[in-house]
């Protein structure tokens, strides 16, 4: 038998499928959308077209109250920490940056949160301020990253507001800038944005989205402070996290 | 789906809605009528001079929390953001002058055609300057005089001078609060008001400290609702009446274990202004977690306990300058220290409200600082008193399940 965890993000829903040794044999992720309770089913078909599954699932994130199946909820913050002590049992500060949320999480020695804090009610920083870019200016989360490797300098960008700083992005185009420079100084702003949440002292790990599937930004928050490490597959780490949660 | 645990109401809900009725039925009557002339007062203004003069006293602020807190708040600041108020500044101004330029109040409810109208307005600027620009909309569209009663902001020392110089203000509006009362200035009714004041303000302390019980049989949602007399009416018979009524539901409460929460398992601390348009979704949000909030800056701010009838303005300066948020970081930790142990809190939640910064106590490290010396754990939330479009509920409610979570395991 197989248990399931799922991360049910603004953007995406993230499942894990966990074995008896709570190792995790599977991933999937979709787009959330406006239904959550399909989003969830979505998870729970792909694993049980192949695998024999138990209920409860164990889930977090938004609307997870909603969902029809037999659950136990839990607060996405605490079982992320739970996921990443797992991995490193250590004291740790943990950023994790989702679709409209970023996360500082402070973990202490027993694994235990200690103080966390969430951007303030502004998505600038976060995945959708990136996906907001892309939109506008026709480009993918891929090209986005390789954009940012060429870079040679940086250009910063200084607008709060998402729109405005597509706005700002496209004045610097219209007024000669390269793309890879923006690119950079768009993802320094995510960075910047990211230490502004609260002190990191000796070990931070990057965590959600944005870190996997842009490595550069992982690299920035590297040259920002050094002692930093973000695990494999890290936007699942929340669901898995429910999972160990709910394991005796 | 989780159960929800019941809320058992207070039964003194009927008796304030009595006395907040009667409270307003005497503004209409003398707005209709005109045989009692109208002051318009801050929340935390002069009060006792004003009744004790024979005014009927009529708060724009309590109108603010009214249209928080009937959800109307949002149709009407845009109203005021187009003609010419910022949407930074104070949400009850934005919403009360909304409200005011499209000829609606929550009180057509209750009969009134418009807001009672100003003979006079007085304003005392221990909370912030807003309340100034705010009256003085409402004296040049009425063409009434305004009075001011300036105090310093920060105060770290209450000094005699401080002290004297807005006693020494208390005196000198009386003449020109003269020139448009019925009665003249009597210092003995003047004491009988401060008496009375001083006695209500003593009662509804005991009714807050009845939540140093575990568990309390009262929390912040109430709190924020029952304080209505003792805003409004403070200086009154009717506040004292009222509070006598409440107290010994509360003791009664106690007496019996009935606790505002029931399975009263964490205590919370709730600084800054109330999220109006939240408070009862907020109330059985914080009951379903088995979370009471059983101390709060802004209903503790309302105990004028310094009121002295034998020095009646020595004493009236002293406890509007005493007041919580007249006061300098150095003294708000001092008393956020105290309220801390004496209430047995587990934890706390600063409401930075975007357009009130000065009820907003996590602006200047206060919270660090606190954490630093307390080790009582906090979350800071980001919205407002009456604009509810700076609120994002879904973020806050991830915070405040998380921070509950945090604090059940450290227990």
């Amino acid at each position: 038998m197989y248990r399931i965890g799922i991360d049910l993000g603004s953007s995406f829903t993230k499942g894990v499928l966990v074995n008896e040794d709570n190792a995790i044999v599977d991933y999937f992720v979709g787009r959330t959308g406006f239904d959550f309770d399909k989003a969830s089913k979505k998870v729970i078909d792909h694993f049980s077209a192949q695998h024999e599954i138990e209920y409860p699932i164990f889930t977090c994130g938004y609307g997870r109250e909603k969902l029809t199946v037999p659950l136990v909820s839990n607060s996405e913050i605490i079982a992320l920490s739970k996921a990443v002590f797992d991995i490193y049992k250590k004291p740790c500060s943990v950023i994790d940056i989702g679709g409209q949320d970023t996360k500082f999480v402070k973990i202490n020695a027993e694994g235990q949160v200690d103080k966390f804090k969430m951007n303030r009610k502004c998505a600038a920083g976060t995945g959708s301020f990136l996906e907001e870019i892309a939109f506008r200016l026709d480009i993918s989360a891929l090209e986005f990253n390789e954009f940012a490797e060429k870079a040679t300098e940086e250009i910063r960008i200084n607008s709060f507001c998402t729109v405005f700083a597509v706005s700002e992005i496209i004045g610097m185009i219209k007024n000669g800038s390269n793309m890879p420079s923006i690119v950079l100084g768009i993802y320094n702003s995510i960075i910047e944005r990211s230490f502004e949440l609260a002190l990191v002292e000796d070990f931070l790990v990057v965590t959600g989205g944005i870190p996997d599937n842009h490595p550069m930004i992982l690299k920035l928050f590297k040259d920002k402070f050094k002692n930093t490490e973000s695990p494999e597959k890290s936007q699942f780490l929340a669901a898995y996290g429910c999972v160990l949660l709910n394991t005796k | 789906m989780q159960e929800k645990p019941e809320i058992v109401k207070l039964q003194s809900v009927g008796n304030l809605r009595v006395t907040m009725d009667d409270y307003f039925n005497r503004l209409k009557t003398a707005d209709e009528t005109k045989n009692k002339k109208i002051v318009w007062c801050t929340s935390v203004g002069p009060a006792e001079l004003l009744y004790s003069m024979g005014f009927e006293v009529y708060f724009p602020e309590n109108h603010g929390a009214m249209l928080g807190a009937s959800k109307t708040a949002d149709k009407y600041i845009p109203t005021a953001v187009a003609h010419g108020f910022s949407p930074d500044i104070c949400s009850y101004l934005t919403s009360d002058i909304g409200a005011f330029l499209q000829n609606e109040t929550p009180l057509q409810k209750s009969g009134f055609k418009s807001v009672p109208t100003p003979d006079i307005l007085v304003y005392n600027t221990n909370q912030c300057r807003e309340v100034g620009d705010w009256f003085s909309y409402y004296a040049r569209y009425f063409k009434v005089p305004i009075l001011e009663i300036n105090t310093p902001l920060c105060i770290n020392e209450l000094t005699p001078s401080i002290i004297k110089s807005v006693a020494e203000q208390f005196k000198e509006i009386i003449p020109e609060l003269e020139k448009v009362a019925t009665q003249k200035f009597d210092i003995d009714k003047f004491r009988e008001t401060i008496k009375l004041s001083h006695d209500g303000c003593v009662l509804w302390r005991q009714v807050l400290e009845t939540a140093k019980n575990k568990p309390s049989p009262i929390n912040f949602f109430d709190s924020a609702i029952h304080m209505g007399p003792i805003v409004v009416m403070r200086g009154t018979q009717h506040a004292v009446d009222y509070y006598k009524i409440l107290l010994a539901e509360l003791q009664e409460r106690v007496r019996n274990g009935i606790s505002a929460v029931p399975n009263e398992k964490l205590r919370l601390y709730w600084d800054g202004m109330p999220l109006w348009y939240k408070l009862s979704s907020n109330a059985k949000m914080f009951a379903s977690l088995d979370t009471c909030i059983v101390a709060s800056t802004y209903c503790n701010s309302w105990i004028f306990d310094a009121l002295d009838p034998a020095d009646p303005f020595e004493s009236s300066a002293l406890a509007y300058c005493k007041l919580f948020i007249v006061r300098a970081d150095e003294e708000k930790e001092k008393v956020l220290t105290n309220l801390l142990s004496e209430f047995s809190i587990d934890g706390i939640i600063y409401h930075e409200s975007k357009t009130c910064p000065r009820n907003s106590n996590n602006r200047y490290g206060l919270q660090n600082r606190l954490l630093e010396k307390t080790k009582v754990p906090f979350i800071e939330i980001h919205g407002d008193l009456n604009d509810s479009r700076c609120y994002s509920e879904e973020q806050s409610i991830i915070s405040i399940e998380t921070f509950i979570q945090q604090l059940a395991n450290r227990k």
